[in-house]
């Protein structure tokens, strides 16, 4: 038996060390990694600086992939070139980012902020009551398009730009251009916060919030009005996160998309720490290239459905054994 | 805002925790350029009272006048923005941040802001190694001297100093005071203290706090040597 399993283990190592191999997992990384950080970032940045644990974040992601597929399919016609769809394609992204934003910035004025004073099980109680009302709008909404709220919109995938269904070669591995697009847009998004929380005014604003909102106020910084900003932008980015799992076939616009993707994002944050971006980066790593290495696993050696799920949960349990406050958690974040 | 008016003024302040009624009408006045200090066994409410100026625990009766304005009801940033800088208990710093984010985010928006962090390293030299190192690293006294700084940053003329010598070395607590002593000639500063000694070294004038109001007043030149006020309110 022993011997068995030694004889399988080798097999597995060999195979996993052919150079096609690792070039292809760490695409597949890379790509599952940019989409996770993007869905995480959001609700990372909302906790770390509001304490407000955001359970319609997934809902926001459900949402801003219907919504980035519907402006594709109101504006790209049959026999568009494939120009005028790369620029509807990246307004669509766009417009995503610009909607949520606004929804995410209405919900936290209007909603949230009357209860910050209140106990955060408020908070959770009002999120998680968002997620129902949220996914069932867009139950009846898809359901009254004449689509199947469980199955992917096709008609929407069929407007996807050329680039992003076409293949490409990489380090001698074949790759879908959205995957490449993925990790590009991945990589602007942490950069992109990462510039914004180190070289501006808001940024220093949020960081110092974050620690300490109370004294954040006695120094004159109106932290109310970050809140709402970082409620909006956590929600765009969930949103464009969204708009690029439309496409992506392991995805794809469904309802309970809403849920897949917030217990990825809860994932992530916990296992790099509650309310700290630089965590979110590295646990979205950690969790793309679990997530690759068990889908390859499955895929050739070890016929066993769930795998990839399992595997990533088991790191989180691990991680929250050794650390409970996460890889880059701090004991306490957020507050009002 | 009056010309002659008060630099601060509070007029019958009632500020509770929940239920605790912990500030039972509370009046004092600072004049502008004034040093006053604020003092009072432990838990007689004057943390509390800074607390109030500050609307951190807003007043639930009585006002709070800045400059002859009432500010009572005012969001804390706008009272700080008035010109309010807060030194806290504790120090409070931002510790992830490092020493110069600590001081650029108390910087006005429309300041400029390289500037002002140069000032405020030139004021506390034994700071400028430090600028970028997290301020949570620090020593106490290092990081009490970032307090002081970041309130000053802001180009605030009324400094509210809550406990600078607790938990510092003595010889720390020298380097505090003489910091306190140097920007007293240039700000208003409401001190709150329970170095009795330091307290009335640095300040023109006292209010003696106790169960929540003020039960005594007068020069600190005057009350140094009154044993017998120190061992009735003071005195553990």
């Amino acid at each position: 038996m022993i011997d068995l399993l030694t004889l399988a283990f080798v097999d597995v190592l060999i195979d996993l060390l052919q150079p096609g191999t690792i070039a292809r997992i760490v695409l597949d990384a890379l790509s599952k990694s940019a989409l996770y950080v993007m869905i995480a970032s959001g609700l990372s940045l909302i906790f770390g600086l509001m304490g407000v644990l955001n359970f319609a974040h997934g809902s926001l992601t459900m949402i801003g992939a219907y919504l980035g597929g519907a402006v594709m399919v109101v504006t790209v016609s049959a026999g568009m070139n494939g120009p005028a769809r790369f620029v509807l394609f990246f307004l669509a992204i766009a417009a995503t980012f610009g909607a949520l934003t606004l929804l995410g910035s209405a919900v936290e004025v209007t909603l949230i902020r009357p209860i910050y004073d209140r106990e955060p099980l408020f908070q959770i109680l009002l999120t998680f009551g968002l997620v129902l009302v949220l996914d069932e709008l867009a139950r009846i909404v898809v359901e009254l398009n004449g689509l199947q709220p469980r199955s992917k919109w096709q008609a929407a995938i069929g407007t996807a730009p050329v680039f992003l269904s076409n293949w490409y070669t990489v380090a001698g591995v074949s790759t879908r251009g959205l995957y490449l697009f993925e990790v590009l847009l991945g990589a602007l998004v942490v950069a992109g916060i990462w510039a914004f929380l180190t070289r501006t005014r808001y940024g220093l604003y949020i960081r110092a919030g974050s620690e300490d909102p109370e004294m954040t106020r006695a120094l004159g910084v109106d932290v109310r009005k970050a809140f709402t900003v970082v409620f909006g932008v956590g929600a765009g980015l969930a949103g464009v996160a969204g708009a690029v799992l439309m496409w992506d076939p392991r995805f794809g616009a469904t309802v309970p998309l809403s849920v897949e993707t917030l217990l990825v994002a809860f994932v992530v944050v916990i296992i790099g720490g509650l309310g700290s971006f630089r965590g979110t980066v590295v646990a979205a790593g950690i969790v793309g290239l679990t997530d690759a290495l068990m889908t390859w696993l499955f895929q050739n050696h070890v016929a066993f459905p769930g795998l990839p799920e399992m595997v990533t949960f088991l790191v989180l349990v691990g991680v929250l054994i050794v650390r409970p406050q996460g890889l880059f958690g701090v004991a306490e974040v957020g507050g009002h | 805002m009056s010309a002659d008016a008060p630099a601060l003024e509070l007029d019958g302040v009632h500020s509770y925790y929940g239920e605790s009624h912990v500030l039972r009408g509370v009046d004092l006045a600072v004049e502008r350029g004034e040093n006053v200090a604020l003092v009072g066994r432990n838990g007689v409410g004057k943390t509390t009272t800074l607390r109030s100026i500050l609307g951190l625990t807003p007043p639930r009766e009585g006002s709070v006048r800045l400059d002859g304005v009432d500010v009572t009801g005012e969001e804390t940033h706008d009272i700080a923005r008035r010109g309010v800088g807060w030194v806290p208990e504790e120090r409070r710093m931002f510790g992830h941040l490092s020493v110069e984010e600590n001081l650029r985010v108390a910087t006005r928006p429309d300041a400029d802001t390289a500037a002002k962090v140069e000032e405020a390293l030139d004021a506390f030299p034994a700071l400028r190694d430090h600028r970028d190192r997290d301020a949570g690293d620090l020593s106490g006294g290092q990081q009490q001297m970032v307090a002081i700084a970041r309130a000053l940053v802001g180009d605030n003329d009324l400094l509210l100093v809550d406990e600078p010598s607790e938990g510092l070395a003595p010889q720390i607590v020298a380097e505090v005071v003489d910091a306190l002593g140097t920007l007293a000639d240039d700000v208003t500063l409401l001190l709150v203290e329970q170095n009795f000694p330091m307290a009335m070294d640095l300040t023109d004038r006292f209010y003696l706090l106790d169960h929540g109001e003020v039960v005594e007043s007068g020069d600190s030149d005057a009350v140094s040597q009154d044993d017998e006020m120190i061992r009735r309110y003071l005195s553990a």
